[in-house]
């Protein structure tokens, strides 16, 4: 650990059942999941869509808030239903707490507590003008402006970089011990990281004065008034106009923006960071993490830890079921349909077992990849979903106690 | 049968959230496709062409090719770039190739397209419609059925809602006459259809029901919904009845897979009752020679009717 790392928290004894199977005596404390949440301060999600990554943060949150920490998760197009668990379905303006009575039927104690924000990339891209801008009245002519009216968001990077925005903004407010982070949906799991380089590259001054008529060399007029030309043949003379007071009100910002792509990389590179990558069981699996891995290394972030999701491992120390479990079978004239249904029942459970051992070695080969410094854990999987409270909780319980 | 409107379409985009087999299921309708002698075009929207493609891997390959290429006997595939749509357009638009030229040489341009307000989309959107243009010398066009594999909710939205969302800033020049000939293609239920996978589980059921929410606000006519991985009941009903008790008392494997068709039965039933769209289902099959098994049972549920072709 580097020198600027925190003192250690004491850690507590882990609670419940352990998903990870033993890794000896070797294994390092501080990658666990459960001691992870206890003492990082900034925990990012990342995975690919439709892994369960939303459900994974909320759950994370639950747990570091279970244990006594004031934590918020942000959250990225939550379903309806886990929307609604968290009290964010009304799209609040700023973070909420999570209704009081759910809390504390989540065993969540105060000073301990556990608020939620669901990012709105609009209100987000506002607030950012709003502090960014000098004067009010510069404010109000960026946000009345069509084209920023119309596709501010769809700026490629502006969901990635809004997201990152909010982290820091909300991580040195001061209020919260963590904040946990769920990334925008994507192919590949750190899109989230890549998209805001993009966005910075455009904000690069030099290319922005491009398109602004106001250069002071002969070169640069002569480039703007070729790229003038190519805009007003391309976008037609009205919107190339348009196009051009949008920029040019949009530079000052920009290059505000600029600073804060290149902290916020610093940022999430430091010692109190943990990224996990969040997946389900796959062929790809595999490839993929090998994939993060290195990006993250490349980037020089923190990776701490796979969460295989929706994993069926769990399952391999069930029991099989055998006609000895049937009851009243002696003498019933149906027996011989109970009998019947058990074959299939336990043709059934083989094909569980298969699956189960198989997400077993994937857990075992994660681990192994995973190697000293991050850890690798599997949650069940859980069709009807993980969006109310309930099943939340004995999801952080299982994460408390990886 | 419902997907037979399917292969009658220009371009179809396949949509749905991320695990849901939207790759797949794009792979097995191609193949379904050339078996009904419509030559299929499967394309995927790609950020860079190193990505890593689900999509190709069901082909053998690592990626999709930049530029359109044969990847099976009768499948042809591409991957669609945002930069190859919008050099492809400069070219188009701005008539002169030496300003084209000058126009792809700027660094600030380039920077401009790669991240400036629904560029990438738009890119994509110019390189789709260049495939739905092209025609043989014949006069039919050179690709018949385009699918597209969508890579997330947010894409297909973007990309369905761009013509509108632009044409309101720039409602005349060379973007507006190419985005309306975009919409031709489309906006029309003749030619263009979003169809929607799912799983028949509680959120991908609850997801879909919140996509087609989205795509109804779009002018992107919708085909339907497809359930992917229905999984079979073995049981028979007087068979349920009696294993029922077993489970209360002992959390044995398989107890699951009893469960699933109970699960996934209520779960089509609650999209049925929140869509009057049309619903195909797909079985659940094993993993090994699961594309071909995808592909002749969507060729199966055609020739269980009176077919077109011998």
């Amino acid at each position: 650990m580097k020198k600027s790392a925190p003192p250690p928290r004491p850690s507590r004894p882990p609670t419940g059942v352990s998903v990870t199977p033993s890794k000896g005596p070797e294994s390092k404390e501080v990658t666990r999941v459960g001691d992870l949440l206890r003492t990082k301060r900034i925990i990012v999600c990342c995975g690919a869509g439709g892994v369960g990554k939303t459900t994974t943060a909320a759950a994370l949150s639950l747990a570091a808030a279970r244990a006594g920490r004031r934590v918020l998760v942000l959250t990225i197009d939550p379903s309806k239903r886990l929307a609604e668990t968290l009290g964010v379905s009304r799209n609040p303006p700023e973070p909420v707490a999570v209704p009081a009575e759910r809390q504390l039927l989540a065993g969540i104690k105060a000073p301990a507590t556990l608020e939620a924000w669901m990012l709105d990339h609009k209100l987000v891209a506002d607030s950012a003008v709003r502090r960014l801008t000098k004067t009010p009245e510069e404010a109000e002519r960026v946000l009345n402006n069509r084209v920023y009216q119309q596709i501010s968001t769809m700026v490629a990077g502006m969901h990635e970089y809004t997201a990152m925005e909010a982290l820091h903004r909300l991580v040195n407010a001061g209020r919260y011990d963590l904040v946990v982070l769920d990334t925008p949906p994507s192919r590949h799991a750190l899109d989230f990281l890549e998209a805001p380089r993009r966005l910075s590259r455009l904000i690069d001054t030099r290319a922005l004065s491009a398109f602004l008529p106001r250069s002071d060399s002969l070169v640069a007029r002569a480039a703007s008034k070729l790229i003038e030309r190519i805009l007003g043949a391309v976008f037609g003379e009205d919107f190339a106009s348009e196009f051009v007071a949008f920029i040019s009100m949009f530079s000052g910002i920009f290059q505000s923006l600029n600073v804060d792509v290149n902290t916020m990389r610093t940022f999430l590179s430091g010692p109190d960071v943990a990224f996990l990558l969040v997946s389900s069981p796959a062929p790809t699996t595999l490839a993929e993490a090998h994939f993060f891995q290195d990006k993250t290394r490349e980037f020089g972030l923190p990776f701490r830890g796979f969460v295989l999701n929706r994993s069926r491992a769990l399952n391999a120390t069930k029991a099989f079921p055998d006609s000895s479990q049937l009851r009243g079978l002696e003498g019933n004239p149906d027996a011989a349909t109970a009998l019947r249904g058990m074959e299939k029942l336990q043709a059934m459970a083989k094909t569980e077992l298969e699956w189960a051992n198989r997400d077993l070695a994937l857990l075992r080969d994660l681990e192994t990849r995973a190697g000293e410094n991050a850890t690798a854990i599997a949650l069940p999987e859980l069709p009807q979903g993980a969006d109310d409270m309930g099943t939340l909780i004995s999801v952080a319980d299982v994460l408390a106690a990886s | 049968m419902p997907l037979d409107s399917l292969f009658k379409k220009r371009i179809v985009l396949i949509t749905g959230k991320g695990g849901v087999g939207r790759s797949i299921v794009t792979a097995a309708l191609a193949r379904a496709a050339d078996r009904r002698g419509v030559r299929p075009l499967v394309c995927e929207i790609g950020d860079d062409p190193a990505d890593y493609s689900p999509l190709a891997r069901y082909f053998g390959r690592d990626r999709l090719p930049v530029a359109c290429e044969e990847l099976e006997a009768g499948i042809r595939g591409v991957v669609l770039l945002a930069r190859t749509g919008q050099e492809l357009f400069l070219r188009t638009a701005l008539h002169s190739s030496t300003l084209a030229r000058a126009a792809l040489g700027s660094d600030a341009l380039r920077r401009l397209l790669s991240a400036g307000p629904s560029f990438r989309e738009m890119g994509v959107f110019f390189q789709l419609l260049n495939y739905l243009k092209q025609t043989r010398p014949d006069g039919e066009p050179e690709f018949p059925l385009i699918l597209v594999d969508m890579p997330a909710t947010g894409h297909t939205l973007s990309l369905t809602g761009l013509p509108d969302l632009l044409l309101r800033l720039m409602p005349r020049g060379p973007i507006a006459a190419a985005l309306r000939e975009g919409q031709s293609y489309l906006n029309d239920p003749e030619r263009a259809a979003a169809w929607v996978v799912t799983l028949p589980e509680t959120l991908p059921v609850s997801e879909a029901l919140e996509l087609l929410d989205g795509l109804a606000r779009t002018a992107m006519p919708i085909g339907g919904v497809i359930v992917n991985r229905i999984p079979a009941d073995p049981f028979t009903a007087a068979e349920r009845t009696a294993l029922k008790p077993l489970f209360i008392e002992h959390d044995v494997l398989g107890a699951e897979g009893f469960r699933r068709p109970d699960l996934a039965a209520r779960e089509t039933a609650r999209l049925r009752a929140g869509t009057r769209l049309p619903i195909y289902s797909l079985p659940e099959l094993p993993h090994t020679g699961l594309l071909e098994a995808l592909a002749s049972e969507i060729d199966r549920t055609r020739r269980a009717r009176p077919s077109m072709r011998p």
